[in-house]
């Protein structure tokens, strides 16, 4: 029996503004464990909204998603998902500039059961998988632009997430520093399992993806073949 | 890391904000104590001056609002005296009076042969012989503070007093109060044969039913009523009013103390729209979120009662040290009032962080994190 997708969309639509405004019309997607997907389109096609309904953020206007096949429709129901199964990095960074980089990451395991020192080791591990272990008790204005992204990463995975959602994770970013990120965020792909889905209007980014969704003017559409790079499990 | 060491990082980044809602808990929790206490200790410390005295039943005029507002007939003592359960009737007249340094004094005039006499603790000097007229017994605080003597004289609503004694009581008014001869009061108030009230000792006072016995015996004689020390100033209007005031005044303190806090905390929710979105986008919950909202709130309001105490403690004694107050009244918070007050500040705070920390969990995180 063919396991039941890791994400699906059955003719979800959403609108703003009292229907005034179409941000996506019927979309019917589905995205296995363990893949890469790109999701491409122009400023305002609909791409944020997509990555947003995907974690629960925002909810359709219209139509089902479904997370291993069931249902997902409280808002409590995808805090918990955003918890254990869903790791979102962000264009902004947003991290809290109080908190060290450490803090930062440890901030996102909070409720989850595990007691304060198991807490602060998985932080340090996941700072360290993205390379800034040596860092940890510094605070964001503190760190470079790259820095900052590493720490909001590490902050998506330290949860062991099924699926992380990057939302132009490389847009606040210079080439340089874009480029390590995208590579920290394959590697984790790689290595690890991960489902990755990243926003992305760079096409070199969108390329090394195996999946490439493309959104215009709402409507989700995927052109190409598909590509390497699927992760190993 | 836990919530509350993240609650304190959150507080100390708006430091001056924090400190100064924290003062203003602190303030009105201060204020309440003070308030209250100085309300609760009037009623004390009268009562205790009128136990000091060794009186069972307080007899007044029938009617009065307020201790020292009406007078009745001396007159009326033997009759009191004579019903069974009664083993003596002292009369007792009050008034403020001015003294040569101009300061008010409380000045009571003792009749001769009241057992009032019987229960004054000399520190120095004598108490006054039957018929003896213009002398006083000066309680020990106030003779301190207008640094008198036994053997000096003190002027009396423009009359010369031979300090006789120095009296050593327990209560804060009668240690500041001028005791004179019944009549030689009588006269500078021009109020011959009043008294303010009549004191009445019984055989019997541990006995409820005695005494409720003899009180209602008084009443029947006389057109006075008749109650126990501790229930003599229940009813009366002044202490009441008093104590309305104080008490309003600091639950009007209290109440400001809550906004405070809740208003800190509003503008910490809407300041920080963006991040309640990221704690949202990373899976806290909308209970976890409230929570560390409300921890906030615990440690603004749990800060500023503790400081609020030592502003109590502080501005009570500074208030007794007034003499205007002090000599009438030391106001003393008890640690129950002190406890419970402190409590209140940090129940109430608690509740009114509530409300910003529900506004918090409302505004969707698409919207917080500037998505929709």
């Amino acid at each position: 029996m063919t396991p039941a997708p890791l994400i699906s969309f059955e003719h979800v639509g959403r609108e703003f503004d009292e229907g005034r405004i179409i941000a996506l019309k019927d979309v019917n997607l589905a995205i296995d464990k363990g893949q890469s997907v790109a999701v491409v389109g122009a400023s305002g096609s609909g791409k944020t909204t997509l990555i947003m309904l995907m974690c629960g953020i925002m909810f359709p206007s219209t139509g089902l998603i479904r997370w291993n096949g069931e249902p997902v429709t409280t808002s409590g129901a995808w805090t918990e998902l955003r918890h254990s199964a869903i790791g979102i990095v962000f264009q902004e960074f947003n991290l809290f500039p109080t908190l060290s980089a450490i803090e930062n990451v440890e901030i996102a395991t909070f409720g989850t059961g595990i007691d304060r020192g198991e807490r602060k080791v998985r932080a340090q591990t996941a700072l360290m998988a993205v390379g800034l272990g040596a860092r940890a008790t510094h605070l964001p204005h503190q760190l470079s632009g790259g820095e900052r992204q590493r720490v909001a990463v590490a902050r998506s995975i330290v949860n062991q997430p099924t699926v992380i959602l990057a939302d132009e994770p490389t847009g606040n970013l210079d080439s340089v520093s874009g480029g390590a990120i995208m590579d920290l965020l394959f590697d984790l792909h790689r290595t690890g399992g991960v489902t990755l889905v990243v926003v992305t209007h760079n096409s070199g980014d969108a390329d090394r993806c195996a999946r490439r969704i493309q959104v215009t003017d709402g409507e989700v559409s995927e052109p190409g073949p598909m590509r390497v790079h699927e992760a190993a499990s | 890391m836990n919530h509350i060491q993240l609650a304190f990082r959150n507080l100390k980044r708006r430091r001056a904000r924090s400190i100064l809602t924290a003062l203003g808990v602190a303030l009105a929790v201060g204020s309440f104590i003070t308030l209250y206490g100085l309300s609760r200790s009037v009623y004390q410390n009268v009562q205790q001056s009128i136990e000091e005295h060794g009186s069972d039943l307080t007899v007044r005029r029938r009617g009065t609002a307020e201790l020292f507002g009406g007078t009745i007939p001396e007159t009326i003592a033997p009759r009191i005296a004579e019903i069974p359960g009664v083993v003596a009737v002292s009369g007792d007249l009050l008034s403020l009076a001015a003294t040569d340094q101009d300061a008010q004094v409380l000045a009571a005039g003792w009749p001769d042969g009241s057992f009032y006499w019987q229960n004054v603790p000399l520190e120095d000097g004598r108490q006054p012989q039957r018929e003896e007229r213009k002398v006083a017994l000066m309680g020990i605080d106030l003779a301190r503070a207008l640094q008198k003597h036994a053997g000096d004289t003190i002027g009396l609503l423009g009359e010369q007093f031979k300090i006789i004694g120095i009296t050593r009581f327990n209560s804060v008014i009668n240690r500041n109060m001028v005791v004179v001869p019944l009549t030689d009061l009588q006269e500078l108030t021009f109020r011959p044969g009043a008294l303010t009230f009549l004191s009445v000792k019984l055989a019997h006072p541990e006995d409820p039913a005695e005494v409720d016995r003899v009180s209602k015996a008084i009443e029947a004689a006389s057109d006075l009523s008749a109650s126990k020390s501790e229930d003599a100033l229940r009813n009366d209007s002044m202490i009441g009013l008093l104590r309305a005031v104080s008490a309003a005044m600091a639950w009007v303190a209290l109440l400001m103390g809550v906004l405070m806090v809740l208003n800190t905390l509003l503008m910490a929710v809407l300041e920080r729209t963006r991040e309640i979105g990221i704690l949202a986008a990373i899976g806290w919950s909308r209970g976890r979120i409230m929570a560390a909202i409300v921890i906030e709130g615990f440690i603004l309001s749990a800060i500023g009662s503790a400081a609020g105490i030592g502003i109590g403690v502080a501005g009570s004694h500074l208030l007794s040290a007034i003499p205007a107050i002090g000599r009438f009244v030391a106001v003393r918070p008890t640690p129950a009032l002190v406890a419970a007050t402190a409590l209140a500040a940090i129940v109430l705070g608690i509740l009114g962080s509530f409300y910003p920390a529900w506004l918090a969990t409302r505004q969707s995180p698409a919207v917080a994190l500037g998505r929709a």
